[in-house]
Protein backbone atom coordinates (compact mmCIF):
# COMPACT_ATOMS: atom_id res chain seq x y z
CA UNK A 1 0.00 0.00 0.00
CA UNK A 2 1.24 3.51 -0.76
CA UNK A 3 2.24 5.44 2.35
CA UNK A 4 0.25 8.48 1.22
CA UNK A 5 -2.88 6.33 0.96
CA UNK A 6 -2.46 5.24 4.58
CA UNK A 7 -2.35 8.87 5.72
CA UNK A 8 -5.30 9.77 3.48
CA UNK A 9 -7.24 6.89 5.05
CA UNK A 10 -6.31 8.16 8.51
CA UNK A 11 -7.62 11.63 7.59
CA UNK A 12 -10.78 9.94 6.38
CA UNK A 13 -11.27 8.26 9.76
CA UNK A 14 -10.68 11.46 11.80
CA UNK A 15 -12.94 13.57 9.60
CA UNK A 16 -15.51 10.81 9.46
CA UNK A 17 -15.79 10.84 13.25
CA UNK A 18 -16.27 14.63 13.14
CA UNK A 19 -19.44 14.01 11.13
CA UNK A 20 -20.94 12.48 14.28
CA UNK A 21 -19.36 14.80 16.88
CA UNK A 22 -20.42 17.87 14.91
CA UNK A 23 -23.97 16.59 14.75
CA UNK A 24 -23.89 16.09 18.54
CA UNK A 25 -22.51 19.64 18.99
CA UNK A 26 -25.11 21.38 16.83
CA UNK A 27 -27.85 19.47 18.66
CA UNK A 28 -27.05 21.68 21.67
CA UNK A 29 -25.48 24.92 20.33
CA UNK A 30 -25.71 27.10 17.21
CA UNK A 31 -23.57 26.41 14.16
CA UNK A 32 -21.66 29.69 14.75
CA UNK A 33 -20.79 28.82 18.34
CA UNK A 34 -19.91 25.30 17.24
CA UNK A 35 -17.58 26.72 14.57
CA UNK A 36 -15.98 29.05 17.11
CA UNK A 37 -15.17 26.19 19.50
CA UNK A 38 -13.99 24.12 16.57
CA UNK A 39 -11.50 26.94 15.86
CA UNK A 40 -10.43 27.15 19.53
CA UNK A 41 -9.68 23.44 19.40
CA UNK A 42 -7.55 24.06 16.31
CA UNK A 43 -5.62 26.71 18.26
CA UNK A 44 -5.12 24.30 21.19
CA UNK A 45 -3.96 21.54 18.86
CA UNK A 46 -1.56 23.93 17.15
CA UNK A 47 -0.12 24.91 20.54
CA UNK A 48 0.51 21.21 21.18
CA UNK A 49 2.00 20.85 17.70
CA UNK A 50 4.48 23.61 18.59
CA UNK A 51 6.06 21.16 21.05
CA UNK A 52 7.01 18.76 18.26
CA UNK A 53 7.53 21.12 15.34
CA UNK A 54 8.99 24.59 15.05
CA UNK A 55 8.56 26.66 11.93
CA UNK A 56 11.97 27.41 10.49
CA UNK A 57 12.94 30.71 8.99
CA UNK A 58 13.22 30.97 5.25
CA UNK A 59 9.91 29.52 4.15
CA UNK A 60 9.16 30.58 0.59
CA UNK A 61 6.48 33.20 0.07
CA UNK A 62 4.34 30.88 -2.05
CA UNK A 63 4.52 28.11 0.56
CA UNK A 64 3.77 30.47 3.44
CA UNK A 65 0.89 32.12 1.60
CA UNK A 66 -0.57 28.77 0.46
CA UNK A 67 -0.42 27.28 3.92
CA UNK A 68 -2.12 30.24 5.63
CA UNK A 69 -4.62 30.59 2.77
CA UNK A 70 -5.52 26.92 3.32
CA UNK A 71 -6.98 27.69 6.73
CA UNK A 72 -8.88 30.72 5.46
CA UNK A 73 -10.26 28.90 2.41
CA UNK A 74 -11.38 25.88 4.42
CA UNK A 75 -12.95 28.02 7.15
CA UNK A 76 -14.68 30.30 4.65
CA UNK A 77 -15.94 27.22 2.81
CA UNK A 78 -17.53 25.96 6.03
CA UNK A 79 -19.19 29.36 6.49
CA UNK A 80 -20.52 29.55 2.90
CA UNK A 81 -21.86 25.99 3.19
CA UNK A 82 -23.85 27.08 6.28
CA UNK A 83 -25.10 30.13 4.37
CA UNK A 84 -26.20 27.91 1.46
CA UNK A 85 -28.28 25.80 3.85
CA UNK A 86 -29.67 28.88 5.64
CA UNK A 87 -30.57 30.57 2.35
CA UNK A 88 -33.29 28.06 1.59
CA UNK A 89 -31.32 25.45 -0.32
CA UNK A 90 -32.55 21.89 0.23
CA UNK A 91 -29.93 20.02 2.24
CA UNK A 92 -29.93 17.07 -0.15
CA UNK A 93 -29.24 19.36 -3.13
CA UNK A 94 -26.77 21.69 -1.40
CA UNK A 95 -24.68 18.86 0.07
CA UNK A 96 -24.73 16.94 -3.21
CA UNK A 97 -23.65 20.03 -5.13
CA UNK A 98 -20.91 20.87 -2.65
CA UNK A 99 -19.62 17.28 -2.89
CA UNK A 100 -18.41 18.16 -6.38
CA UNK A 101 -15.53 20.24 -4.98
CA UNK A 102 -12.85 17.53 -5.44
CA UNK A 103 -13.41 17.75 -9.18
CA UNK A 104 -12.29 21.40 -9.03
CA UNK A 105 -9.16 20.36 -7.12
CA UNK A 106 -8.46 17.71 -9.77
CA UNK A 107 -8.95 20.25 -12.58
CA UNK A 108 -6.76 22.88 -10.90
CA UNK A 109 -4.03 20.36 -10.05
CA UNK A 110 -3.92 19.11 -13.63
CA UNK A 111 -3.96 22.63 -15.10
CA UNK A 112 -1.72 24.49 -12.65
CA UNK A 113 0.52 21.81 -11.12
CA UNK A 114 0.83 19.65 -14.24
CA UNK A 115 -0.38 16.51 -12.42
CA UNK A 116 -1.42 13.60 -14.59
CA UNK A 117 -4.06 10.99 -13.77
CA UNK A 118 -4.20 7.48 -15.15
CA UNK A 119 -7.55 6.38 -16.60
CA UNK A 120 -8.16 4.27 -13.50
CA UNK A 121 -7.50 7.25 -11.22
CA UNK A 122 -9.73 9.52 -13.30
CA UNK A 123 -12.50 6.93 -13.05
CA UNK A 124 -11.79 6.69 -9.32
CA UNK A 125 -12.12 10.47 -8.89
CA UNK A 126 -15.49 10.47 -10.64
CA UNK A 127 -16.74 7.41 -8.70
CA UNK A 128 -15.55 9.04 -5.44
CA UNK A 129 -17.65 12.13 -6.12
CA UNK A 130 -20.70 10.02 -7.00
CA UNK A 131 -20.18 7.99 -3.80
CA UNK A 132 -19.88 11.16 -1.70
CA UNK A 133 -23.13 12.48 -3.19
CA UNK A 134 -24.99 9.20 -2.57
CA UNK A 135 -23.72 8.99 1.00
CA UNK A 136 -24.96 12.52 1.66
CA UNK A 137 -28.48 11.93 0.44
CA UNK A 138 -30.29 10.28 3.31
CA UNK A 139 -28.60 10.39 6.69
CA UNK A 140 -28.86 13.63 8.69
CA UNK A 141 -25.49 12.87 10.27
CA UNK A 142 -23.80 12.90 6.88
CA UNK A 143 -25.55 16.13 5.98
CA UNK A 144 -23.69 17.85 8.71
CA UNK A 145 -20.50 15.98 7.97
CA UNK A 146 -19.13 18.35 5.40
CA UNK A 147 -19.84 21.54 7.25
CA UNK A 148 -16.70 21.93 9.33
CA UNK A 149 -13.99 20.43 7.21
CA UNK A 150 -13.79 19.92 3.55
CA UNK B 1 -51.70 36.53 -21.93
CA UNK B 2 -49.95 36.44 -18.63
CA UNK B 3 -46.27 37.01 -18.90
CA UNK B 4 -44.15 36.90 -15.77
CA UNK B 5 -42.04 40.02 -16.07
CA UNK B 6 -40.18 39.56 -12.78
CA UNK B 7 -36.44 39.34 -13.35
CA UNK B 8 -35.06 35.84 -12.81
CA UNK B 9 -32.60 35.91 -9.97
CA UNK B 10 -29.87 33.43 -9.24
CA UNK B 11 -30.88 31.64 -6.02
CA UNK B 12 -28.71 32.69 -3.10
CA UNK B 13 -28.23 29.11 -1.91
CA UNK B 14 -26.79 28.23 -5.32
CA UNK B 15 -24.33 31.12 -5.14
CA UNK B 16 -23.22 30.07 -1.63
CA UNK B 17 -22.91 26.44 -2.79
CA UNK B 18 -20.77 27.42 -5.77
CA UNK B 19 -18.63 29.62 -3.52
CA UNK B 20 -18.11 26.59 -1.25
CA UNK B 21 -16.99 24.46 -4.20
CA UNK B 22 -14.48 27.14 -5.23
CA UNK B 23 -13.16 27.64 -1.67
CA UNK B 24 -12.81 23.93 -0.80
CA UNK B 25 -11.66 22.99 -4.29
CA UNK B 26 -8.89 25.60 -4.11
CA UNK B 27 -7.94 24.47 -0.59
CA UNK B 28 -6.82 21.11 -2.02
CA UNK B 29 -4.58 22.91 -4.49
CA UNK B 30 -2.94 25.32 -2.05
CA UNK B 31 -2.39 22.48 0.43
CA UNK B 32 -0.37 20.61 -2.18
CA UNK B 33 1.68 23.75 -2.95
CA UNK B 34 2.31 24.26 0.78
CA UNK B 35 3.30 20.63 1.32
CA UNK B 36 6.20 21.16 -1.08
CA UNK B 37 7.89 23.44 1.45
CA UNK B 38 6.66 22.65 4.96
CA UNK B 39 6.01 19.48 6.93
CA UNK B 40 2.50 18.49 7.99
CA UNK B 41 2.84 19.95 11.51
CA UNK B 42 4.00 23.39 10.40
CA UNK B 43 1.30 23.31 7.74
CA UNK B 44 -1.29 22.77 10.48
CA UNK B 45 0.18 25.69 12.48
CA UNK B 46 -0.03 28.06 9.52
CA UNK B 47 -3.49 26.72 8.62
CA UNK B 48 -4.65 27.79 12.09
CA UNK B 49 -3.16 31.27 11.51
CA UNK B 50 -5.38 31.45 8.41
CA UNK B 51 -8.41 30.60 10.57
CA UNK B 52 -7.82 33.47 13.02
CA UNK B 53 -9.55 36.26 11.00
CA UNK B 54 -12.63 34.02 10.72
CA UNK B 55 -12.54 33.35 14.46
CA UNK B 56 -12.68 37.11 15.09
CA UNK B 57 -15.60 37.52 12.69
CA UNK B 58 -17.57 34.53 14.00
CA UNK B 59 -16.75 35.46 17.61
CA UNK B 60 -18.19 38.92 16.98
CA UNK B 61 -21.33 37.35 15.43
CA UNK B 62 -21.76 34.99 18.38
CA UNK B 63 -21.30 37.85 20.86
CA UNK B 64 -24.03 39.82 19.06
CA UNK B 65 -26.42 36.86 19.30
CA UNK B 66 -25.35 35.72 22.75
CA UNK B 67 -28.89 34.73 23.66
CA UNK B 68 -29.02 32.33 20.72
CA UNK B 69 -28.24 29.14 22.57
CA UNK B 70 -30.17 27.73 25.44
CA UNK B 71 -27.97 27.42 28.52
CA UNK B 72 -29.16 23.86 28.97
CA UNK B 73 -26.84 21.57 27.13
CA UNK B 74 -24.43 24.34 26.12
CA UNK B 75 -21.44 22.75 27.86
CA UNK B 76 -22.21 19.45 26.22
CA UNK B 77 -22.40 21.16 22.82
CA UNK B 78 -19.11 22.98 23.44
CA UNK B 79 -17.45 19.70 24.40
CA UNK B 80 -18.52 18.02 21.16
CA UNK B 81 -17.58 21.09 19.07
CA UNK B 82 -14.13 21.18 20.72
CA UNK B 83 -13.65 17.47 20.09
CA UNK B 84 -14.69 18.06 16.47
CA UNK B 85 -11.92 20.64 16.19
CA UNK B 86 -9.27 18.32 17.66
CA UNK B 87 -10.29 15.46 15.38
CA UNK B 88 -10.54 17.83 12.42
CA UNK B 89 -7.03 19.11 13.13
CA UNK B 90 -5.64 15.56 13.40
CA UNK B 91 -7.40 14.81 10.11
CA UNK B 92 -5.71 17.86 8.60
CA UNK B 93 -2.28 16.69 9.75
CA UNK B 94 -2.89 13.24 8.21
CA UNK B 95 -4.11 14.91 5.01
CA UNK B 96 -1.03 17.17 4.83
CA UNK B 97 1.16 14.12 5.54
CA UNK B 98 -0.48 12.27 2.62
CA UNK B 99 0.48 15.18 0.35
CA UNK B 100 4.03 15.39 1.77
CA UNK B 101 4.51 11.63 1.25
CA UNK B 102 3.91 11.95 -2.47
CA UNK B 103 0.16 11.79 -2.89
CA UNK B 104 -0.89 14.13 -5.68
CA UNK B 105 -3.62 16.68 -5.00
CA UNK B 106 -5.73 15.27 -7.84
CA UNK B 107 -5.81 11.83 -6.15
CA UNK B 108 -5.77 12.67 -2.43
CA UNK B 109 -8.61 15.24 -2.75
CA UNK B 110 -11.15 12.69 -4.05
CA UNK B 111 -10.04 10.16 -1.40
CA UNK B 112 -10.52 12.64 1.46
CA UNK B 113 -13.95 13.56 0.09
CA UNK B 114 -15.04 10.03 0.99
CA UNK B 115 -14.96 10.70 4.74
CA UNK B 116 -18.78 10.43 4.98
CA UNK B 117 -18.17 6.67 4.65
CA UNK B 118 -16.82 6.64 8.19
CA UNK B 119 -19.58 8.96 9.42
CA UNK B 120 -22.24 6.72 7.92
CA UNK B 121 -20.69 3.58 9.43
CA UNK B 122 -20.40 5.24 12.86
CA UNK B 123 -23.98 6.51 12.66
CA UNK B 124 -25.02 2.97 11.77
CA UNK B 125 -23.22 1.44 14.77
CA UNK B 126 -23.47 4.09 17.50
CA UNK B 127 -26.49 6.24 16.58
CA UNK B 128 -28.47 3.21 15.36
CA UNK B 129 -29.35 5.01 12.15
CA UNK B 130 -30.52 2.88 9.27
CA UNK B 131 -29.04 3.06 5.80
CA UNK B 132 -31.14 3.36 2.69
CA UNK B 133 -30.34 1.56 -0.54
CA UNK B 134 -28.79 4.71 -1.97
CA UNK B 135 -26.33 4.92 0.91
CA UNK B 136 -25.39 1.24 0.65
CA UNK B 137 -24.66 1.90 -3.03
CA UNK B 138 -22.64 4.96 -1.97
CA UNK B 139 -20.61 2.81 0.44
CA UNK B 140 -19.88 0.23 -2.25
CA UNK B 141 -18.84 2.94 -4.73
CA UNK B 142 -16.63 4.57 -2.10
CA UNK B 143 -14.58 1.38 -1.70
CA UNK B 144 -14.43 0.98 -5.48
CA UNK B 145 -13.20 4.60 -5.75
CA UNK B 146 -10.43 4.02 -3.20
CA UNK B 147 -9.30 0.94 -5.12
CA UNK B 148 -9.27 2.83 -8.44
CA UNK B 149 -7.51 5.90 -7.00
CA UNK B 150 -4.78 3.83 -5.40
CA UNK B 151 -4.05 1.99 -8.66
Amino acid sequence: MHLWLGFAALALVFWGITGVTQKLATNSISSERSFLWFCWAMVALSAAVLLVARPHAGLGTAVLFSSIAGGTLNGLGAWTSFRALESGGKASIVISLISLYPLLTVGLAVLLLGERLTRMQLAGAIVAVIAAILLSLESPSTESASSHCA
Amino acid sequence: MNVDSRPRTFPKWLLWSLATIVLWGTWGLVSKIASGGVDAYVNQLLYTVGLLPLMVFVGWTVAKRSAGDAREGRNRGIFWAFLTGILGGLGNIAFFQALVKGGSASVVAPVKALFPVVTVLLALVFLKERLGRVQWLGLALAFLAIYLLSA
